[in-house]
């Protein structure tokens, strides 16, 4: 384990190591500040930079983007209420209301502050955690990773929004579908090809990550100009705050523009000493958050935001909502421990969380590495650079971006119609340049299409992109174990452990589906009339 | 009765499933697969099964939640100029071939700047053809990679 990590870090310490955790960071910030996209468009859109990259490097190039795009999202909500991604929602609650007080600067520096301690708590964790994990799943057989890939699955769909669960369960099916298209690996049977050669090998992982995330993220964009993208529950929450600040502003609701005055970056030592125990917790609750399936930085910053306000007392607690610090530090260190949790199952388990790990497990699959327990043994430079780099990566983000936000804040103010223009282009150049098959250009066109047509209908995208890159691997696992099992499907109960998370999965799956069946009594929830056409 | 969001959306995917689940019914059962338990059709049927219950499921949710009457829409939608650009995207799939990457870029660039607004000519300039050129040199000088400069040149 000493040599591994010696490994990790002599990778994530090298030149290359830090220029690439450096561009992740600040390529991760700048897309992460634009409202309406996330850390999904962000990493897809580095793909295919990543190809001609050592894994080790595009892995830490990944992972540098995805809490890059965190804390750029924190940017935008902190200084314009404009969360760039659901996960720094909870971030605008309080860190818009110290901007609007003439506090930006130190609402920024909290923010990097929070981040810095949230993401280097839970790496310590992730070190601790990940190894012992990655021993414990050796001892998995097939039928336990069937059973551990359906809980995942079920349990993006459990954790979904309100109203949203039966939706997720579509989008699932249907990346599991579309996954299905191609050659049969096991039989060499073609399956849904229609006769197309281009077919054959099936959908790359690529070019439906590009088209659901950023293509159709762009043109979102453009299809809805007033509407920012968020899922419809956090749209609500983070409208009413909007409301509440207006309010109490004196009822008129200015246009929001990126702060001109920062103000100081100082914190005092009253205040420290008032965010340091909130940055403890909320790095616990986060890490253990985004280890969960489905969870991710969303809830966990919510969750820490929650937990803060009800452990707050008195004058504190009244400050909840109008600038607290306390406010602002708990959902910015949850949200950046639950984007480091949720590298754990993905590391040790093969299994992504979420639908941001979902697209680095399948870029893992793309570089030929296999993502699961023997990760750590056949690539242990891969899990440990990565593991490594999140300490670099921390540090990048406090020190390079710090000083930057003046000039970071400027970039809000980028004309949007030329950068739809170049995320389009980025994200079709992207997918060609690895097949140069235009063919794959027209099929990246009609997912934009079905996907700008699920958005408007209000299906989450990533359930679908978790479906798809789970969608082989659960086939061939269930194979395997039925073919173990001697054609029955009694290997499901048969083992306590595979039973233990067959009944888990059963229950994420029973009530949800039972809080929706009680639910058909009432009368339809706000969130959802209003999406009536 | 309205028509909603979550009953389009039911409805499209229960299409959807159906489709699927004939073809699925359609794919060969090849010699090698005679007698094992698993075959390349088995789970495709599986889902497709799932697909139509969920979907009926939420179709019946749907009508048995006591709905309110619509509210109208939340916003109005520029499809004209979305579909614009997915026409473009097309053309620019068209395009790559035979006018090559720097020309078609050039010109992809250009026709969506227009479209979404931008009239300013330096910003046009700038915006597309260093872009372009940078994009294209880092591609072929840095990483090495091939860009055909276009059959109807070569």
């Amino acid at each position: 384990m000493i040599e591994g990590m010696l490994t990790g870090l002599s990778a994530a310490l090298s030149w290359q190591g830090i220029l690439y955790v450096m561009m992740g960071c600040l390529v991760g910030t700048f897309i992460g500040m634009l409202p309406g996209l996330g850390p999904i468009t962000a990493i897809a859109l580095m793909i295919p930079v990543t190809y001609s990259i050592d894994p080790s490097y595009g892995m830490i190039l990944m992972a540098g983007v995805y809490y890059g795009a965190i804390f750029g999202g924190s940017t935008s909500s902190i200084l314009i209420n404009a969360p760039g991604v659901a996960g720094t929602v909870a971030t605008s609650f309080d860190g818009y209301p110290l901007a609007r007080k003439g506090q930006a600067g130190k609402a920024l520096a909290l923010a990097a502050y929070a981040s810095f301690s949230g993401g280097t708590l839970a790496a310590v964790f992730l070190m601790v955690a990940a190894p012992l994990l990655a021993k414990v799943s050796l001892s998995f057989w097939s039928a336990d990773y069937f059973a551990l890939m359906v809980m995942g699955l079920t349990a993006i769909a459990a954790f979904s929004n309100r109203g949203q669960f039966l939706k997720a369960v579509m989008m699932t099916l249907l990346g599991i579908m579309l996954a299905t298209v191609g050659i049969d690996p096991s039989s060499g049977a073609e399956r849904f090809t229609f006769g197309s050669s281009d077919l054959l090998d099936g959908i790359s992982f690529l070019l439906v990550a590009m088209s659901i995330f950023a293509l159709s993220e762009a043109l979102s964009g453009v299809l809805r100009p007033d509407h920012k993208k968020l899922p419809g529950a956090i749209l609500n929450v983070a409208s009413a705050t909007a409301r509440r600040v207006a309010a109490r502003d004196g009822g008129h609701k200015k246009a929001p523009a990126p702060s001109s005055k920062m103000g100081d970056l100082r914190l005092s030592r009253e205040e420290v000493k008032d965010v340091v125990p909130v940055i403890g917790r909320s790095s616990i609750l986060g890490f253990l958050i985004g280890i969960l399936p489905g969870a991710g930085a969303t809830i966990a910053s919510f969750l820490a935001y929650a937990t803060e306000r009800n452990l707050a007392r008195g004058e504190k607690k009244k400050q909840f909502g109008q600038g607290s610090l306390r406010g602002l530090a708990a959902p910015e260190t949850a949200n950046n421990a639950a984007c480091t949790g949720s590298f754990v199952p993905l590391l040790t388990l093969g299994i992504p969380g979420s639908g941001t790990t979902a697209v680095m497990l399948g870029a893992l699959i793309a570089y030929g590495l296999q993502p699961g327990p023997l990760l750590m043994h056949d690539n242990p430079d891969v899990f440990w650079a990565v593991i490594m780099s999140m300490y670099v990566g921390n540090v990048v983000l406090l020190f390079l971006n710090l000083p930057m936000i003046p000039y970071i804040a400027k970039t809000l103010a980028l004309p949007k119609p030329l950068l739809t223009v170049l995320i389009l282009f980025f994200s079709l150049i992207g997918v060609y340049l690895v097949s140069f098959n235009t063919f794959d250009l027209y099929l990246m066109v009609g997912f934009a299409v079905l996907s700008l047509i699920l958005r408007q209908l209000n299906f989450p995208m990533a359930p679908l992109i978790l479906g798809f890159i789970l969608g082989g691997m659960l086939e061939s696992n269930f194979r395997r174990a039925m073919m173990i099992a001697d054609g029955s499907i009694a290997f499901l109960w048969e083992r306590p452990l595979t039973l233990c998370i067959t009944l888990v999965s059963l229950a994420l799956l029973l009530v949800p589906l039972m809080d929706f069946l009680r639910g058909l009594k009432r009368p339809a929830p706000e969130a959802e009339l209003s999406d009536n056409l | 009765m309205f028509i909603t969001k979550d009953r389009i959306g039911a409805f499209l995917f229960l299409v959807f499933s159906c489709a699927y689940g004939v073809y699925a019914w359609q794919i060969p059962l090849l010699p090698t697969e005679q007698g094992i338990a698993v075959s390349a059709s088995t789970l495709p049927k599986i889902y497709a099964v799932v697909g139509v219950v969920v979907s009926l499921l939420a179709l019946a949710g749907s009508f048995l939640q006591q709905a309110a009457r619509p509210q109208g829409g939340s916003g109005a939608l520029a499809l004209g100029r979305t579909v614009l650009l997915l026409v473009l995207m097309v053309l620019y799939a068209l395009m790559l071939d035979p006018l090559g990457f720097l020309l078609a870029t050039e010109v992809f660039l250009l026709a969506g700047y227009l479209l979404m607004g931008e009239y300013r000519p330096k910003v046009l300039f700038w915006a597309s053809v260093p872009v372009v050129v940078v994009f294209w040199l880092i591609m072929t000088r840095v990483l090495g990679i091939y860009l055909a400069p276009g059959t109807l040149w070569s």
